[in-house]
């Protein structure tokens, strides 16, 4: 492949879009903080859209979209579903889209919520709906994971959708870094820490600076939620304090509600 | 006479989602309006029932950009029930990050968003080539906040160090001497920024609503007093006290809660414009120089000039960090940043910080568990949108009596919301 080759095999450039729905903007702003290598990256795409940084209008056809945030209005709803027809490759990047993230915690008894915050619903709020990851609209190519993504791991992932690459993402809990790292373990000082069940990928970057995992990478599909609750009993930590805990990355994973 | 309607949808190089709104009719502006149409995300909601530590964790999410100030404005908060005292060095530590974020959000919002409307660009991308040194040193000036946050706050977005009653992890004193340096050495980039603001053409208003600051008797107060002030209506208050100073509206175009003064009724701004005019006389020596040269001085009520108000602050936050480093790494301040140790209790408290965009206020009523019972969030942005409104009228009649064409007051209106720096996904949350 020559440097021009994305990944349908063309010789253009590939056409890449950034689109934010509901979010705190930060991942977005993660890619604007890999600052030294941002022209680099920009070099390889044709970025047409991103309204983050530029004020031109959104093309009619793209290969690339990427997407922040979670879906949590019937516009963004449908906006998702136009840009997986549009696109060839679409990339969820960060916990709101990859797991409904923080917004996702709304998502139980969602409807009386915006009567609890608003005396009356403006209109400017468009049709609310449940918040989801955009993974339960539309079908999803490539995750960067995280709250907020490491801008390296956009780069990474980027680079993946661009060219291609037989890289498996692991799916494994976070224990196995915390002992490579010999940084020990809360559980031993009575402190829960949701690294127990969360994916790994992110080096334990909590933990390494004195703070329990929150799980913003969301649950490992490996995770053993029973034994994790024994754990957690064990050590004198409320069983329910860990189950509430474990709904702020992924109160609409189906996982939690079975196990 | 001809009828113009004006309708930018999807405001762009701002942070969130908004459509500006603007009808003129014969000659006289009839419709001005911001409509913030940001997905409301539901945040106090949320929160509801939630343990205190998790509380700033999740607020932290409500905006990107500005994580570190919802950061220390909940722990402020909780900290106030608890009756938590913190050592000098814990606050220094979190000067440290609120002006971090200062000197990232003010970067990204003057040289990524502002900037490129007065060079005649749609994104700061051809200033690569065109002004690469421009290019270049903008963003290293951005990258050097991202450092900062990211040394004491452990990443450059949410930081994850700073906790109820101190900090889980520091920086060695040699990282904190290099931090000290690099801060200083971007000083007289920073300078030549109020310059180049200072140098862009704005059309000559004057905002007629009131400004909301932090205010201290000796100090440029960023994150540690609980006295806030309304400059024009010359009343100062507690922090505890926001909800008797503020009222909060709804309107139906907009996803934000309105802000206006409860006593006069009047809209008012809060931001850099609003702190330079509470705090000029406490500037740093170089911040101070930097305003007057180029005649930035209060009483200052051109709401564009809140673009060279941000530039000067980035010169004060470069000179105050450097001096907080080095103070760090030697050692100065009394105690150390452990967390301390605290009694969990029932009650109601109000966090507030002054956030890159202006004051912040969480209010919060824990149980005697420590969980949330009644969460409240005041942003800034929020605080704003009232007022950006009337000054964004004034401009348009301003524009409308001069001969203006439709495309004109468009872009200048543009370039208005743009100078308020605004940040929907704060103001919805």
């Amino acid at each position: 492949m020559n440097e021009n080759t994305n990944v349908q095999g063309t010789s253009a450039v590939p056409r890449v879009v950034v689109v934010g729905l509901a979010s705190c903007f930060g991942c977005q702003l993660q890619i604007t903080n890999i600052e030294a290598h941002l022209m680099e990256v920009l070099g390889q795409i044709d970025l047409q859209y991103w309204q983050l940084a530029s004020s031109d209008p959104m093309p009619e056809e793209f290969d690339v979209a990427v997407i922040e945030g979670a879906v949590t209005t019937e516009e963004s709803e449908h906006l998702v579903e136009e840009l997986r027809q549009k696109a060839d490759t679409i990339i969820a990047i960060g916990a709101c889209a990859t797991t409904a993230g923080i917004p996702g915690m709304a998502a139980e008894g969602f409807i009386q919520r915006p009567g609890s915050v608003y005396d009356l619903v403006p209109e400017a709020c468009g049709e609310m709906i449940s918040p989801r990851a955009v993974g339960s609209v539309i079908d999803v190519d490539y995750e960067v994971r995280c709250c907020p993504i490491d801008a390296y791991d956009f780069v990474d992932v980027l680079q993946r959708a661009l060219y291609g690459s037989n890289k498996i993402d692991s799916t494994a809990t976070m224990c196995g870094s915390c002992k490579r790292n010999e940084t020990g373990c809360f559980y031993t000082k009575g402190v829960m820490c949701l690294g127990l069940v969360t994916r790994a990928g992110c080096d334990a970057r909590c933990v390494n600076l004195g703070r329990p995992c929150n799980g913003c990478r969301g649950l490992s599909p490996d995770a053993n939620l029973p034994a994790a609750r024994e754990a957690c009993r064990a050590a004198g930590i409320p069983v329910e304090d860990f189950d509430k805990a474990l709904e702020m990355f992924n109160q609409t994973d189906p996982a939690l509600r079975q196990a | 006479m001809t009828k113009t309607a004006i309708q930018v949808d999807h405001i762009a190089r701002i942070e969130g989602h908004g459509n500006v709104h603007v009808v003129i009719d014969g000659g006289e502006v009839k419709t001005v309006e911001m409509n913030v149409v940001e997905p409301a995300r539901l945040f106090e909601s949320m929160v509801r029932g939630r343990r205190f530590e998790e509380v700033p964790y999740i607020a932290s999410r409500i905006c990107g950009i500005c994580s570190s100030s919802h950061v220390v404005t909940d722990l402020l908060a909780i900290e106030r029930i608890f009756g938590i005292e913190v050592t000098d060095r814990t606050r220094a530590l979190r000067d440290l990050l609120v002006y971090g974020s200062y000197l990232q959000n003010h970067a990204t919002h003057l040289f990524v968003f502002a900037a490129p409307d007065f060079l005649g660009h749609k994104s700061v991308f051809p200033l690569a080539d065109e002004a690469p040194e421009l290019f270049e040193q903008a963003l290293a000036l951005k990258a050097l906040g991202n450092e900062l946050c990211t040394k004491v706050g452990g990443r450059s977005v949410h930081p994850i160090t700073a906790v109820v009653g101190g900090f889980t992890h520091e920086i060695t004193p040699e990282e904190y001497l290099e931090l000290a340096e690099k801060l200083e050495s971007m000083q007289e980039f920073a300078v030549s920024a109020v310059d180049l603001f200072h140098s862009f053409e704005c059309p000559d208003i004057q905002t007629e609503g009131d400004m909301l600051a932090m205010g201290a008797p000796n100090r440029y107060a960023v994150s540690d007093s609980r006295m806030a002030r309304f400059i024009d209506a010359a009343l100062s208050f507690d922090c505890d006290e926001v909800d008797r100073a503020i009222e909060e509206y709804s309107v139906n175009h907009s996803a934000a809660l309105c802000a206006r003064v409860r006593s006069t009724g009047k809209p008012y701004f809060t931001g850099a414009l609003a702190r330079i005019n509470q705090s000029w006389q406490f500037l740093g020596r170089q911040a101070k120089l930097a305003a007057a040269k180029v005649g930035l001085r209060p009483p200052e009520r051109n709401p564009f000039n809140n673009n060279v108000s941000q530039a000067v602050e980035i010169v004060d936050a470069l000179e105050r960090c450097a001096e907080l480093c080095r103070r760090l790494a030697n050692d100065e301040f009394e105690g150390s940043s452990e967390p301390v140790p605290f009694q969990v209790k029932a009650g109601f408290g109000v966090g507030f910080t002054e956030a890159p965009r202006g004051a912040l206020f969480h209010e919060l009523e824990l149980d005697d568990e420590g969980r949330v019972v009644r969460a409240s969030i005041i942003t800034p942005t929020a605080q704003n949108v009232a007022n950006l409104e009337a000054d964004m009228r004034i401009l348009a009649e301003k524009l409308v009596a001069d001969g203006a064409a439709a495309d004109e007051v468009q872009l200048e209106i543009e370039k208005l919301v743009r100078a308020y720096d605004p940040c929907l996904s704060c103001s919805v949350h």
